[in-house]
């Protein structure tokens, strides 16, 4: 493959171009209730070509390795078509060349382990919260793994492949009574072997026990509190509503956001240190180069309160004068690769949980995510869970929590931060401009927020 | 030897779908253009029964091997398929390839995606404007031990235009879109004027009423109402337990004046196509006629299960279809809302006070099989005196969809437009809707 992308792109058209290879090895199984929705083991490769000419992105995605040297030329094509219609020329911001070839050696390797072993692993998963309570109508339990195999050659020299593991356990439950339906979910994923899906029954009992107490919860009455987050509705959080918002690709030609986006511009507590941390090993979607060959780093988005940074591709880096951080990141062959968190974290503080509790009369701890939302300044997100906070203590279960409000002012709403950090990564993924599921992971202590807006009849 | 011929010597039964997706895309961000991308790319699936077991494999590219052992290990380990594979007959041909869309040029769409950029922005300057436009076609057949074989070219033609105004303090995103089949299904000029009118309503920013005040859903923002449902009438829902609507056939769930149809065999329908992705035929399937529940939809698995017919429903991808590396599940078609009675126009003027909801945030975040919905109303506007006054911020609509679809509908509108792909409904004024704002 080496000799052959080095000879193609060689003859390649364009100020740049590069190809991107995968080929993927990945499994699946997912049980609905009783039934066994989906059972497979499967290999697919495709690939993708950019071409950068007069300033210009031409991208062509196709899955005949033959192809490769027509599409680039159909990319070169495109590009040229495209350049007629470009004012500022995009431009890439200089890397050194890098030749690498990165291997990754994880405990149980999941393509040696027999697709039976991971069927009958979910199907206990799976009985584990079916047979929780009569109360428990349906389950979906889906175990997935892959193994990406990315060659990434362009003609400045670089030639990179990189092994990039994953796997994920979804496992919910489905609880009813009456006409009430509730669910309940537990969710993991990490860049690791089969080991890390081993023995998580207590994590299947989970899902099926909280189902089933929802079912008793009342629904939150909608109104203003003051809310504790749990450490991951806190990591979903700082994401979505602002993790999003720091992506320079989204502020390139939105000269208004920029300003909003000022370094050095107050955001949020002097307490708040906000990461987007390059390449921790082991945790999902990690690997040490991005999907334009540049190697990941450790930014501060926010240091001190203050905006300290912001995540970059080669292009928006050329165009602002800053640094590529390594952001560029593709959810699969079929995607170019645009700007896109990893690792991205709130950085503990020092407050014990029952710090965060007290004088807190009448309020919200919310915990997990359903799910989470941004339009610019606007957020919204659900908790999978909650419980009132009554004079400082934990009182009743609470269902539908779904939280909104502005990030900007949330941010500045921040009164305190817990010290019992954790990192998660889930079992789904991020969404952008049509890419998903892309693995990340986000983390954060317990954090307490005053004047949040909670949804609710 | 095919794939399906190296299957059949090892399986009882076997399916072999195959999609070729051939198209261009162009996306302008803030007014310039920012990348033309083309594709073609070809996903496979197979499904065999060995020994009375099910299994599945997919691929993209050419590994046509390893696609065949995969699918037979898969089944070794799999459970009894309660269906068999149909035989695909080719009754009726749905309209679903537009000669003129595969005519669209790269330029073509850039020039729209620039018109639409310009228009905006000259009477709005400050305003970011992003454009997406996509035009392509995807060629799909399915073929199984039947013997027979089906096959089909689907046009798509595609517009999504974006305008954030942002100022500190007030930043507001919105967005109209449109997928077609047919060239002149989608007018750019359209789309533009959509925006236009929003942003035209929005340029002041007004205080939201509060508690139940009547709420004009365009259709658009009918989607709150809408996504539950498309869930709720699944049949695979119905055969799990975890629809509400399980049990209830023939009952009166409904508003009266609310009929809802399934249609795969609409002339150009988004969603249409003669077959479904496991060759089933499609049909017009009405779901909820006069407010009383008629059919759920299904695939072949779901059907077996339910004991119940296969409706052509059996989508790849699930819920929102186009995923070959899926096993197919029940999926809607093309939902159509009958139309009643006004124009947005006269809704407005109906409603006298009220909010206007057009985009939300948080779509399906919440617990949708219950039809419970909670969500940020992401564009939506304030009516006062019977005339929208200004736009709302910072405010959430909480409701349950099957609550309100039964007991406080208030009129049903009479323009019915294409939505998110999947539906085309009017606008919908109701009641008993939670408001809560700051």
């Amino acid at each position: 493959m080496k000799a052959f992308l080095k000879g193609v792109l060689k003859r390649a058209a364009g100020e740049y171009a590069e190809v991107r290879w995968e080929e993927v090895t990945r499994s699946r199984v997912v049980f609905q209730r009783d039934q066994l929705m989906a059972l497979e083991s499967s290999r697919e490769a495709g690939g993708i070509v950019r071409v950068l000419a007069d300033g210009a992105w031409g991208i062509a995605v196709f899955t005949d390795p033959e192809e490769i040297p027509k599409r680039l030329e159909e990319a070169a094509s495109l590009a040229r078509a495209a350049a007629g219609h470009v004012r500022n020329r995009i431009r890439l911001a200089p890397v050194e060349p890098v030749e690498d070839s990165v291997t990754v050696s994880v405990e149980e390797d999941f393509r040696e382990v027999p697709l039976e072993e991971k069927r009958k692993l979910a199907q206990r998963y799976n009985e584990l919260i079916l047979g929780y309570s009569k109360e428990i109508v349906s389950s979906s339990v889906r175990y997935t793994d892959s193994m990406r195999r990315v060659v990434l050659a362009n003609t400045e020299g670089t030639y990179i492949e990189q092994e990039i593991p994953d796997v994920t356990l979804h496992l919910a439950a489905v609880a009813r009574r009456n006409g009430d339906i509730q669910q309940a979910f537990e969710s993991l994923g990490e860049a690791a072997g089969y080991e890390f899906v081993k023995d998580r029954e207590e994590k299947a009992l989970a899902a099926a026990k909280r189902a089933v107490e929802l079912l008793s919860a009342k629904p939150v009455k909608g109104g203003r509190y003051t809310v504790v987050l749990d450490q991951e509705l806190a990591g979903v959080f700082i994401h979505e509503a602002f993790g999003h918002i720091c992506e320079a690709d989204f502020l390139l030609r939105n000269e208004p956001m920029r300003k909003l986006m000022q370094l050095g511009k107050r955001f949020g507590v002097e307490a708040l240190n906000v990461v987007e941390d390059g390449y921790i090993p082991g945790r999902r979607g990690n690997a040490p180069y991005d999907d334009e060959g540049v190697r990941r780093r450790k930014i501060y988005l926010i240091r001190g309160g203050i905006l300290t940074g912001l995540m970059h591709s080669r292009a928006t880096a050329a165009a602002t004068g800053m640094e590529p951080t390594g952001n560029a990141r593709a959810v699969s062959w079929e995607h170019e690769p645009i700007v896109r968190m990893r690792n991205t974290y709130i950085e503990p503080g020092e407050a014990t949980f029952e710090e965060l509790l007290k004088g807190i009369d009448h309020g919200i701890y919310a915990k997990g995510a359903f799910g989470g939302q941004t339009e610019f300044e606007q957020f919204t997100f659900s908790a999978a869970y909650a419980y009132e906070i009554v004079g400082g203590e934990i009182g009743g279960m609470l269902r539908d929590v779904v939280l909104t409000g502005n990030v900007f002012e949330t941010l500045r709403n921040i009164e305190l931060l817990g010290k019992d950090f954790e990192l998660k990564g889930g079992a789904g993924g991020c969404g952008k401009d049509g890419q998903s599921p892309l693995p990340v992971t986000f983390g954060a202590p317990h954090v307490r927020i005053r004047d949040v807006i909670v949804g609710g009849k | 030897m095919g794939i399906l011929e190296k299957a059949a010597a090892k399986a009882k039964e076997a399916e072999l779908y195959e999609e070729y997706r051939e198209g261009i895309t162009v996306s302008f961000k803030g007014g310039e253009l920012e990348k033309v991308k083309s594709e073609a790319v070809l996903g496979r699936a197979l499904r065999v029964i060995v020994d009375g077991k099910l299994g599945f494999a997919s691929t993209a590219g050419e590994e046509e091997d390893p696609l065949v052992e995969a699918a037979v290990a898969s089944a070794r380990h799999g459970d009894p398929a309660p269906f068999s594979f149909p035989e695909l007959k080719g009754e009726g041909e749905v309209k679903v390839l537009d000669p003129e869309v595969q005519e669209l040029s790269p330029d073509d769409l850039l020039a729209w995606g620039e018109e639409a950029a310009k228009a905006i922005t000259e009477e709005f300057p400050g305003i970011i404007v992003d454009v997406f436009l996509s035009r392509g076609e995807s060629c799909v057949r399915v073929a199984n031990t039947t013997g027979g074989v089906r096959e089909e070219r689907r046009s798509y033609f595609g517009m999504y235009v974006e305008a954030q105004h942002v100022k500190e303090g007030d930043i507001w995103l919105l967005w109209v879109g449109k997928t077609v089949r047919r060239r002149e299904d989608l007018s750019p000029e359209m789309l533009v004027s959509q925006v236009i009118r929003y942003l035209r309503w929005g340029e002041r920013v007004v205080p939201s009423p509060a508690g139940r005040p009547p709420v004009l859903f365009t259709p658009r923002g009918a989607v709150v109402l809408y996504l539950p449902l498309l869930v709720g009438f699944s049949g695979l829902s119905v055969y799990m337990g975890t629809s509400p609507l399980k049990g209830r056939l023939g009952e009166e769930a409904f508003d009266r004046r609310l009929t809802i149809v399934d249609d795969g065999t609409l002339p150009f329908g988004p969603r249409s196509g003669s077959f479904d992705d496991e060759g089933v035929p499609t049909g017009r399937l009405p779901l909820v006629e006069g407010g009383v529940i008629q059919h759920f939809y299904y695939d072949l698995r779901s059907a077996a299960l339910a004991g119940a017919e296969p409706t052509g429903n059996g989508m790849k991808g699930g819920f929102f279809g186009g995923g070959f590396r899926t096993p197919p599940s029940p999926g809607p078609r093309n939902i159509l809302v009958s139309p009643g009675e006004g124009t947005l126009e006269e809704l407005i003027a109906e409603m006298k006070e009220g909010i206007i909801v057009e985009g939300v945030l948080g779509l399906g975040q919440g617990n949708i099989q219950s039809g419970a919905f909670s969500n940020n109303v992401g564009t939506g506007f304030v009516v006062k005196g019977g005339k929208v006054i200004g736009r709302l911020k910072n405010t959430m609509i909480a409701g349950n969809a099957y609550e309100v679809l039964k007991d406080h509908l208030v009129a049903i509108g009479a323009e019915a437009e294409w939505c998110h792909g999947i539906y085309r409904s009017p606008a919908l004024l109701v009641e008993g809707v939670s408001v809560v704002s700051r």
